[in-house]
């Protein structure tokens, strides 16, 4: 094998087959596309797993983190009045491996609307902060974007797309009078109001 | 295509890179036994790859490890596959590298001017059984956790090496920061140590090529040479593609990794490390007390430093096989001291009946705690997975309705009848022996009415009769009779005994259906069913009637609870009694 047929290699597609002992070009064709096949046919023994898995926290049916879906008492009917209070939610919460029993998983503005309680998420429908209430003007503020809330949830100042998401609120007046609510999470920045999970 | 390569090419020199990369003279020509350093690159790759992914679900902690593990295995979707590819992968990996070394030692390419390439190869190799041994703690089961315990230990009886124990498992005791530790090690240190090893292997190895044949002459070697790609190339490829075949196989075939029960310090778990350590497990066998350091320090150091000596030991003239006997010999032996061993740690464990039992409880153990890790487990951590047990609700229910005044296995009050053994011929014997003893009646208020009986009364034989009419009359009152749980002919003496002689009718009623007077009736006592309707009120006229002091748990607990509860405390006495009789007969 003559030096110069190395040093023209990177030009070359492939090294002249007279200096490799007379072998056919048609075998090392047969050589290349092996070693393409094979090789891909390896990679996809991980690849293809790889993807399923990766992306399986997305599959139909698959619930990664939960909790909370039903009703959790937050206080007496007597707690709550036009003055709005925030109250943690606790749940059972599953998360991946772990499932942990009465855990905080979020809270809500508990506010008296005309004799009837409603329920805000505290979660801005902006882009997700954490609304505080302000007592001097009576607005829920966002503290990231100066988004406010009047007490009815809806958006008066700020870039926030719609009102404070409502959460459902169950009063029971046979069981002593205990508030309970249906914490959930919707999507951000979004002007309808569309549930996540 | 080539456009783009072209303008790839101008930019970044892509193709003489490629170029250096591919285009390498294979002396003597491209042979199937070159493809060991290129399948172990293969593995070490896919390794890598497969060690990302399962990082992206696992993680490193003493409460999450096993519960993540376990996630991996058993719900994620193609999670047992990868996750079993990888710890096959490692088996291959240690596999191929001894194959390596092999054909390394039987071609001589230890030998000058290749040393330091040797070097870089058995340092890697130290890496892989590295790797081995700090993954296969990661999950955190009970065989992870004591096989790593034992190599552990191992480095702490070592002169000088309990601070180096201590600083690898983060402490004096395996916790939290063993495992950080550990992977750590496994997922950072090790693999960019390796990559870097590596590098400098293949540098090496493209500085001085292949070794070829030593019997081929210059000139035969020069005109056989092909080049690397593709000639090469496609039988490592094809090599590649054996292995990755065997590796799916095996995965199939074993459904991924076992994974065992989480790791729990208090248990008594058949440690073995895995199948490629046994020899060395083995070896220690041999050496006691003061002399284990021969089998943990010595012996594996010589025979590391004898490989690490080899271009020195090796004086041969030629690489040629033949000339060099005695070195052949030399590594020899130690593979086949290996083996040898390997295999005798296989055949003493398949002949300890003590293992197999241990291993199929672990099996057992391994099959329940993954089937109720499903419904989550707390965050307390891997062993914290036995709350989801339905046994666990049972004695959490117990102890917080029962036990003040109950007592089960000694923990618990002593105002009322221990439950411990509750109701089995020896609870029954002592009932009858000693009834005012506060493990029985002795801490209730009221129940001074029965007397005991004394042996010259009541001798053994007698009181065995009246116990097993006991049972008797109890097993009458379960739905499905079983004649089988009792004695017949000495329930029948008992019955007579009862009737004729003993005064046990004046106070207690036998028949289904009878009022007592103030004592428990008989029939049926003791079925689940019965304890149920004295956890609900005691009170009722066919059990204390008047004198019951038990609170009534009637609409205080719901029936499920009660029927639970009743469960338990039948499984106390009885029940237990039960499950072994019917283990006994099954051995």
């Amino acid at each position: 094998m003559s030096t110069d047929d190395q040093d023209s290699t990177p030009e070359a597609k492939s090294p002249t087959p007279a200096a490799h002992g007379g072998e056919d070009e048609g075998r090392r064709t047969f050589m290349k596309v092996g070693v393409g096949a094979l090789g891909a046919g390896l990679a996809g023994i991980v690849v293809a797993p790889a993807l399923k898995y990766t992306l399986w926290p997305l599959a139909e049916g698959t619930e990664v983190t939960s909790g909370g879906d039903d009703f959790a008492i937050v206080g007496q009917r007597s707690e709550f009045g036009p003055e709005p209070v925030k109250v943690d939610i606790y749940a059972d919460r599953v998360d991946a491996w772990n499932k942990t029993r009465n855990v905080k998983i979020g809270s809500a503005w508990v506010v008296e609307r005309e004799g009837q309680l409603v329920a805000f998420s505290t979660v801005c429908p902006h882009l997700g902060c954490a609304v505080d209430y302000s007592p001097e003007d009576s607005k829920f503020k966002c503290p990231c974007h100066r988004s406010a809330f009047g007490l009815d949830g809806a958006p008066e100042e700020g870039p926030a797309p719609r009102s404070l998401d409502a959460l459902e609120l169950s009063n029971d007046e046979d069981g002593g009078g205990l508030i309970s609510i249906r914490y959930e999470r919707f999507k951000q920045g979004t002007e309808d109001k569309v549930k996540i999970g | 295509m080539n456009k783009l390569l072209d303008w790839l090419d101008e930019r970044t020199g892509i193709r003489a890179l490629m170029g250096e990369a591919l285009d390498e003279e294979v002396l003597g020509g491209a042979r199937v036994r070159y493809v060991f350093g290129s399948v172990l690159t293969y593995l070490f790759l896919q390794q890598v790859v497969l060690g990302i992914l399962l990082a992206t679900y696992y993680s490193p902690s003493a409460t999450d490890a096993w519960a993540s593990t376990a996630y991996i295995q058993d719900q994620v979707a193609g999670g047992w596959f990868l996750r079993g590819l990888h710890h096959h992968g490692s088996s291959a990996m240690v596999v191929v590298t001894l194959l390596h070394l092999m054909q390394v030692v039987l071609a001589g390419a230890y030998r000058a001017p290749r040393e330091v390439n040797w070097w870089t190869g058995l340092a890697m190799g130290g890496l892989v059984l590295a790797f081995a041994l700090t993954g296969y703690l990661l999950p955190w089961d009970q065989k992870g956790y004591w096989a790593t315990q034992v190599a552990t230990g191992i480095m702490g009886t070592v002169p000088g090496g309990e601070p180096m124990q201590h600083a690898l498992q983060g402490g004096d005791q395996y916790g939290n920061l063993t495992i950080t530790r550990f992977y750590a090690l496994h997922v950072f240190v090790l693999p960019l140590t390796l990559a870097a090893l590596l590098g400098a292997h293949l540098y090496l190895f493209r500085r001085h090529g292949v070794t070829p044949p030593a019997k081929l002459s210059e000139e035969e070697l020069k005109a056989k040479a092909q080049p690397f790609w593709p000639n090469q190339l496609f039988i490592d490829i094809a090599a590649m593609a054996v292995c990755g075949a065997i590796l799916v196989g095996l995965t199939y075939e074993t459904h991924g990794a076992e994974l065992f029960a989480p790791a729990d310090p208090a248990s008594n778990f058949v440690a073995r490390p895995e199948w490629y350590f046994l020899f060395l497990f083995q070896l220690l066998k041999y050496f006691e007390g003061p002399l284990s350091i021969i089998a943990t320090v010595i012996l594996p150091g010589a025979v590391a430093t004898f490989l690490f000596a080899l271009p020195f030991v090796d004086r041969a003239e030629s690489r040629q096989a033949k000339k060099r006997g005695p070195v052949l010999a030399g590594v020899g032996l130690v593979m086949v001291g290996v083996i040898v061993l390997t295999a005798l740690a296989i055949v003493e464990d398949a002949g300890n009946e003590k293992y197999q039992k241990g291993l199929i409880a672990a099996h057992e153990d391994a099959e329940k705690t993954r089937e109720l890790a499903k419904k989550g487990v707390p965050p307390a951590g891997g062993i914290a997975v036995w709350q989801n047990d339905p046994e666990f609700a049972a004695m959490e229910l117990f102890k917080a309705n029962c036990s003040t005044c109950h007592a089960v296995d000694g923990k618990g009050g002593q105002e009322a009848p221990s439950l411990s053994h509750f109701n089995d011929r020896e609870w029954l014997r002592g009932a009858v022996r000693e009834p005012r003893s506060v493990a029985y009646f002795g801490g209730t208020k009221g129940h001074t009415d029965m007397e005991a009986y004394a042996k010259e009364d009541l001798p053994d034989e007698q009181l065995d009769a009246v116990i097993e009419y006991m049972i008797q009359l109890r097993e009458q009152g379960e739905a499905e009779a079983d004649a089988s749980t009792y004695d017949a002919a000495l329930a029948k003496k008992g019955q007579a005994l009862w009737e004729d002689e003993l005064e046990c009718s004046g106070c207690h009623e036998v028949e289904k259906g009878a009022d007592g007077v103030g004592t428990p009736v008989l029939w049926g006592r003791g079925t689940r069913a019965w304890i149920a309707d004295v956890i609900r009120n005691s009170g009722q006229a066919h059990l204390y009637g008047d004198n019951a002091e038990m609170p009534k748990f009637e609409g205080k607990l719901s029936e499920a609870d009660i029927d639970t509860l009743a469960d338990y405390v039948y499984r106390q006495g009885w029940g237990k009694a039960d499950a072994e009789a019917g283990e006994g007969d099954a051995h």
